[in-house]
């Protein structure tokens, strides 16, 4: 059970009416605010834990939302999101954004994301960077690897590719800043390199490529890394 | 336009040519035929350029046969003088044939493009209709399961036992997944009938779409086996990664749909010269040939007919999504006895990528 306090930023009732039910069973504080000048004042006012915001409000864009949060605090925020539309996922994800989850989901899907974002958090403020992926284990501060009983060998690029997804671990990030983050932003545009270098990963990491459980590609928009708890 | 500039260029010098060939016809005709034959030899290069190009290189046609006719073969020769009243006369009907020709076969071609824009217009109609006969019918039953299931929660919920509550509950939530899968077919149909899709390409592995695919499909592919077939170093495609997601995601649910549990489904991608060619292969005999052929001719055609299943719509959505990318779809009788569904990418070439030195033993 946690006491984490959520923001609901959702100008549809019912949808707000589930996702409250769903949180309360989980023992989450909820916060619902209707429309999106009243989830920035309800961010400032509550200070939530962690903030889910739709992207289509009536009133203002869900992306200024974000913005307005990202003036003052670093809380996690995930939106949610029509399906089929990447660029506005981008977008927010550019904006601020920690997530996202695309209509319709499922709650046990959205509880994941949201236990992923208030994680990760706590990690930020912690340590320990060990990453367990099946039978790979990564110790991320002394960059050594081992699958099963045997070293793996990542190479440099490998290893500040998994490092970057992993200080997101559970949570999406975007093609255009892994490829900042790794190779530089001059080369913010070049998807080709992590097309190959997230292969590498896979055929080293994964037990099925084909069916990959740790290293997760969402289409369009980035990847995200899973861990064994 | 470009093609409209080069036809009329090409209609001036076959205009030119022809009335050079009819000029050596017609001297060779010279010694033993009438000048009026030699005229008919003439109108016949006038008539021929007159249905084959446009009204100018008929008119052209028409003045340089007139004239070459006055200086070579009527007398006085080498000057152009007429001295007949007659030749007058062939000239002027000359030219009124070449006029007469190219407005008959203006307006015929005016016609047939008017013809073809009504077929489109039809053609439009028909998807339309067909795709509103595929939403009534394909959101009907969820809707139907939906509203029987919610209502026995929450009217009786108190007398059903936890299993069957939940039961109902994932029924629920399935159809409204469903459902909302139709939607978007429905609501991207539409989207690339109109045109207003834009493509948005990046460097994409293959690969890794047949792995979303696969993901998303679970719990639809859960009674089918997939046998996956991709090549070690097939070559990355710049494509809209998450409409060539939604092509192959729509050619996959078509097989696990039509094949019975336990039937093997084949996802392959090759290279081939200039292209990489997706395949979805199933393994079941349980189509009859009758419905194979409705179902190739769906796919063929990308029609969305027969709204019983929404299996049109898909495929006709992979097919305008393919065709989108510049590439081919289409469906044959697979080797195995079952169905093959192709689609081809076109390849580019790739830009290049800096190479890491080999990772150094730790």
């Amino acid at each position: 059970m946690t006491s984490a306090t959520v923001l609901v930023v959702e100008d549809e009732p019912e949808i707000r009416r589930f996702l409250r039910a769903s949180f309360d069973a989980e023992g989450y504080r909820v916060v619902e605010s209707a429309n999106g000048r009243r989830g920035v004042i309800d961010a400032g006012s509550h200070k939530p834990d962690l903030a889910i915001v739709d992207l289509g409000l009536p009133d203002v864009d869900g992306i200024d939302v974000i913005r307005r949060i990202r003036e003052w605090s670093s809380m996690p925020v995930i939106v949610l999101s029509a399906r089929a539309h990447e660029r506005t996922k981008i977008e927010a994800l550019d904006a601020g954004a920690n997530d996202y989850i695309t209509k319709p989901f499922g709650v046990g899907e959205l509880l994941a994301r949201v236990r992923a974002a208030l994680r990760q958090r706590a990690r930020l403020r912690g340590g320990g960077n060990l990453l367990r992926l099946g039978d790979a284990v990564i110790d991320l501060d002394r960059r050594m690897a081992a699958r099963g009983r045997e070293p793996l060998h990542l190479t440099p690029i490998e290893f500040r590719l998994l490092a970057t997804l992993a200080c997101h671990l559970g949570l999406v990030v975007t093609h255009r800043e892994l490829l900042s983050e790794v190779w530089g932003p001059t080369h913010a545009k070049d998807t080709h390199y992590l097309r190959i270098y997230t292969k590498q990963l896979r055929d080293k990491l994964e037990a099925d490529p084909v069916r990959p459980r740790y290293l997760i590609t969402e289409t369009g928009v980035g990847y995200r890394l899973l861990a064994d708890e | 336009m470009a093609m409209d500039a080069n036809r009329a260029w090409v209609g001036y010098v076959a205009a030119l040519v022809g009335t050079l060939a009819c000029t050596l016809a017609g001297l060779a005709m010279r010694p033993r035929f009438d000048l009026v034959n030699v005229a008919m030899v003439y109108l016949l290069a006038v008539v021929i350029v007159a249905l084959w190009f446009t009204l100018g290189p008929a008119i052209a046609a028409a003045i340089l046969s007139v004239a070459a006719f006055d200086w070579l073969f009527v007398p006085p020769r080498g000057r152009f003088t007429v001295d007949d009243v007659q030749y007058l006369l062939t000239f002027a009907i000359t030219v009124a044939i070449a006029l007469v020709i190219s407005r008959l076969v203006e307006r015929m071609r005016r016609q047939a493009e008017a013809q073809a824009r009504l077929e489109i217009a039809a053609e439009t109609e028909r998807i339309r209709s067909a795709l509103l006969a595929s939403i009534s019918h394909d959101l009907r039953t969820p809707l139907a399961v939906m509203a029987g299931a919610s209502s026995s929660l929450a009217e009786r919920g108190e007398r059903l036992t936890a299993d069957e509550r939940r039961a109902l509950a994932q029924s629920v939530f399935d159809q409204a997944r469903e459902m909302s899968e139709h939607v978007a077919k429905v609501l991207e149909m539409t989207r690339l009938e109109a045109g207003a899709i834009e493509l948005s390409r990046d460097w994409t592995a293959l690969p890794e779409v047949v792995s979303s695919v696969l993901a998303r499909l679970q719990a639809r592919l859960a009674a089918h086996r997939v046998i996956v077939e991709l090549p070690d170093d097939l070559p990355l495609v710049r494509v809209d990664a998450s409409l060539v997601e939604q092509a192959l995601s729509n050619l996959l649910e078509n097989c696990a749909r039509h094949t019975p549990a336990g039937t093997v489904v084949r996802v392959r991608a090759q290279r081939r010269e200039g292209d990489v060619m997706v395949t979805v292969e199933d393994y079941a005999a349980g189509l009859s040939d009758a419905e194979l052929e409705q179902l190739f001719a769906k796919f063929h055609r990308g029609s969305v007919e027969g709204s019983g299943t929404d299996i049109g719509l898909g495929l006709a959505i992979c097919r305008a999504i393919v065709r989108l990318h510049g590439g081919h779809a289409w469906a044959e009788r697979a080797p195995g006895g079952g169905t093959a569904f192709r689609f081809t990418l076109p390849l580019e070439a790739m830009p290049a990528w800096p190479e890491e030195p080999l990772p150094q033993p730790t």
